[in-house]
């Protein structure tokens, strides 16, 4: 049986919010350190991994591994019936045919019941090795958001290039080109809005605008975002949670010359 | 044409084999098309309102040169880089197919002979698009059509198909297109189907694995290729009275087409029925099927360039009559995707595991029953507990 209560609706409504625009339908994991979720979008090119910790909930119990198979049109519309402060509670029995969202009002005597179909997923899986990455950057989520916005009104392709000191952010497109440089600093009083660099080697690496259009939509999630990169490799994007995390592993672009077959 | 009923027995025996999606899935993926396949495919299908073929002014058809360039980009637009085989000459197994097809060619001309004058349009139209065969020269001017607009091909030794799914098995391409499911005999990694269909039929495109396929039906690439010669392919007959799921029965108990006939042999009372062929080729088929002609997918070089836009407009808009703005929005359209980079996925990086082991035994059984398919999901809410 699971039975999770988070003290505040809103951090579920954000984070399906986050990824329901790039997969539809995914399996939600619930074991006892937690929920998980992987979910790749059709044209695996972006992976979503979810970790939802036991600690995010005011209440959390799961005495064995339930999967809930989940779509998220759905379940994103019955989440926005309640509002953001109230107290939400998940229930699912062992081997379920649906889940039960309750929301309780904190101000007035008022709870809200309702209940979702479950489906069969029978979804992809992939294995993801530890990483190393030869940069890591960390930003403030909604600066990256904007550069992020700001560039994809010139172009389909986002590149990244992390030098020594600086961080670039580029598009070239049909009518114009940008450039946004962003560079290290710590700000003690606010260290959320720190620009930090870890630097191994150099990177350069195109994204498309598409997808990264997809992952800033996480951005209320956190405060800062974090990416970690390598060359020729998929980049990692990572939102905290209170307690556990949203990471999107996003396939790079390739020239042609430079593709091997 | 293809196997007779090879892709019902897929649907049916090994759902997961096949998976549709829409054509911008398959972005970054470079294809190897069945030209000769496309080219009569156009002829037929890219009409008139009033169902005539499309002609320039002299006449000759343009039907397959309008094919080739729009439903090209379409790919294109979508990101994909397709190039294109030419079937070379047709093996002699084939002769025998081929004469068929000639006299059913006969025969519907004859029958618009008969029926021109009391037939309405669209029953003479019917018999016509029986009649439709590619000439040289089409095969020529779509060559040409190709080489202006960047796209690659290749001429085939033979079959064109065989040479699409080398191309992919060489890692050339990811996979082969063709609406023949013969080509799966072949032994290339992915079949797409229903991948040069006009865009407003609105079909999703077919992905079918050929290693899943032959896995699914517990078979070796030989059995399988022994089970359609039963069902039905171009190279020679079948033995009479031994439907799909009888040639599927036979192949897995005896394992290959000498077993089943000796079997045939010791019992001849049970299997009076089925009249062998006299002189049946089938293991010249298999051969066929096994080492066709090609050409070694190592040495082909695949570059995709960008389009000669002067050429284009001077072979199509002048000598065949298309509208030159939709030429140059065309050509705009390839120096686009001739242009832009290839976006990478994520299976190259990780590795893919079907399905998550974290399931409970209730969602298993249904799992296993009901054999949901990414686009079945819709309609398969969990019903009930056990």
């Amino acid at each position: 049986m699971l039975e999770g209560k988070f003290e505040e609706a809103s951090l579920l409504k954000k984070v399906i919010d986050s990824i329901k625009d790039c997969v539809a339908l995914c399996n939600f994991n619930c074991q006892p350190d937690g929920i998980s979720v992987q979910a790749v979008d059709d044209s695996r090119v972006l992976l979503v991994s979810l970790l939802i910790g036991a600690e995010s909930f005011s209440d959390y119990r799961c005495d064995r591994d339930i999967t809930l198979g989940i779509d998220l049109k759905s379940f994103s519309k019955i989440i926005r019936c309640g509002a953001n402060e109230d107290y939400l509670t998940l229930i699912a029995e062992d081997s379920p045919d649906s889940v039960a969202l309750i929301f309780e009002d904190k101000n007035k005597d008022k709870t809200s019941e309702y209940s979702l179909k479950l489906m069969d997923i029978d979804a992809e899986f992939l294995e993801i090795d530890e990483m190393e990455f030869d940069s890591v950057i960390t930003l403030p989520s909604s600066e990256f958001q904007k550069i992020c916005r700001d560039l994809n009104t010139l172009s389909e392709s986002l590149q990244i290039v992390v030098t020594k000191d600086s961080v670039k952010f580029a598009s070239k497109g049909d009518s114009g080109n940008g450039n946004v440089i962003i560079k290290p600093q710590t700000n003690l009083d606010k260290p959320e809005e720190s620009v930090k660099v870890d630097l191994k080697q150099p990177v350069d690496l195109t994204f498309g605008l598409r997808f990264i259009a997809d992952i800033i939509k996480a951005t209320p999630l956190s405060s800062t975002v974090t990416i970690k990169l390598s060359d020729k490799t998929p980049a990692l994007f990572e939102y905290k949670l209170p307690s556990g995390y949203l990471r999107f592993y996003l396939a790079p672009k390739f020239n042609e010359d430079e593709e091997e077959s | 044409m293809g196997i007779k009923g090879l892709n019902r027995l897929i649907a049916d025996n090994v759902p997961s084999a096949i998976k549709s999606a829409e054509m911008k899935t398959f972005f970054g993926r470079k294809v190897a098309i069945d030209a000769s396949m496309c080219l009569y495919q156009y002829l037929i299908a890219v009409r008139q309102s009033d169902g005539s073929q499309l002609t320039n002014e002299e006449g000759q058809t343009t039907s397959h040169l309008s094919g080739f360039f729009y439903r090209t980009i379409r790919m294109v637009e979508n990101g994909l880089k397709p190039m294109y085989v030419f079937d070379g000459k047709p093996p002699e197994l084939k002769a025998h197919e081929l004469t068929k097809r000639t006299e059913r060619k006969k025969a519907a001309e004859a029958e618009i002979e008969k029926i021109k004058e009391t037939a309405s349009a669209e029953e003479l139209s019917k018999f016509q698009r029986r009649t439709v065969r590619a000439t040289r020269e089409q095969n020529e001017e779509v060559k040409e059509l190709l080489k202006l607009m960047g796209i690659p091909y290749v001429e085939a030794p033979c079959e064109a198909e065989a040479q699409c799914a080398e191309l992919a098995s060489a890692g050339k391409v990811y996979a082969a297109a063709s609406e023949d499911m013969d080509t799966l005999c072949y032994g290339p990694p992915y079949l797409l189907r229903h991948l040069t269909y006009a865009e407003s039929r609105k079909i999703p495109i077919d992905e079918v694995a050929a290693g899943t396929v032959v896995e699914g039906l517990e078979l070796t690439r030989e059995s399988f290729i022994d089970l359609c010669i039963l069902l039905g392919c171009d190279y020679c007959e079948t033995i009479k009275g031994i439907g799909p799921v009888n040639a599927l029965k036979l192949i897995k108990e005896h394992g290959s087409i000498e077993k089943i006939l000796q079997v045939m042999e010791e019992n001849p009372t049970k299997y009076a029925k089925n009249v062998v062929p006299e002189g049946w080729l089938y293991k010249e088929a298999r051969q066929l099927f096994l080492k066709p002609e090609v050409i070694d997918g190592s040495t082909i070089d695949l570059k995709w360039n960008q389009p000669d836009l002067e050429g284009l407009i001077k072979f199509m808009c002048e000598k065949n009559g298309f509208s030159e703005e939709r030429i140059k929005n065309g050509a705009a359209k390839l120096s686009k995707g001739a242009k832009s980079g290839v976006q990478g996925r994520l299976d190259s990086f990780f590795k893919v595991k079907a399905g998550s082991a974290t399931k409970s035994p209730a969602v298993k059984k249904a799992a296993a029953s009901s054999k949901v398919t990414k686009t079945k999901v819709k309609t398969s809410f969990r019903k009930g507990k056990r």
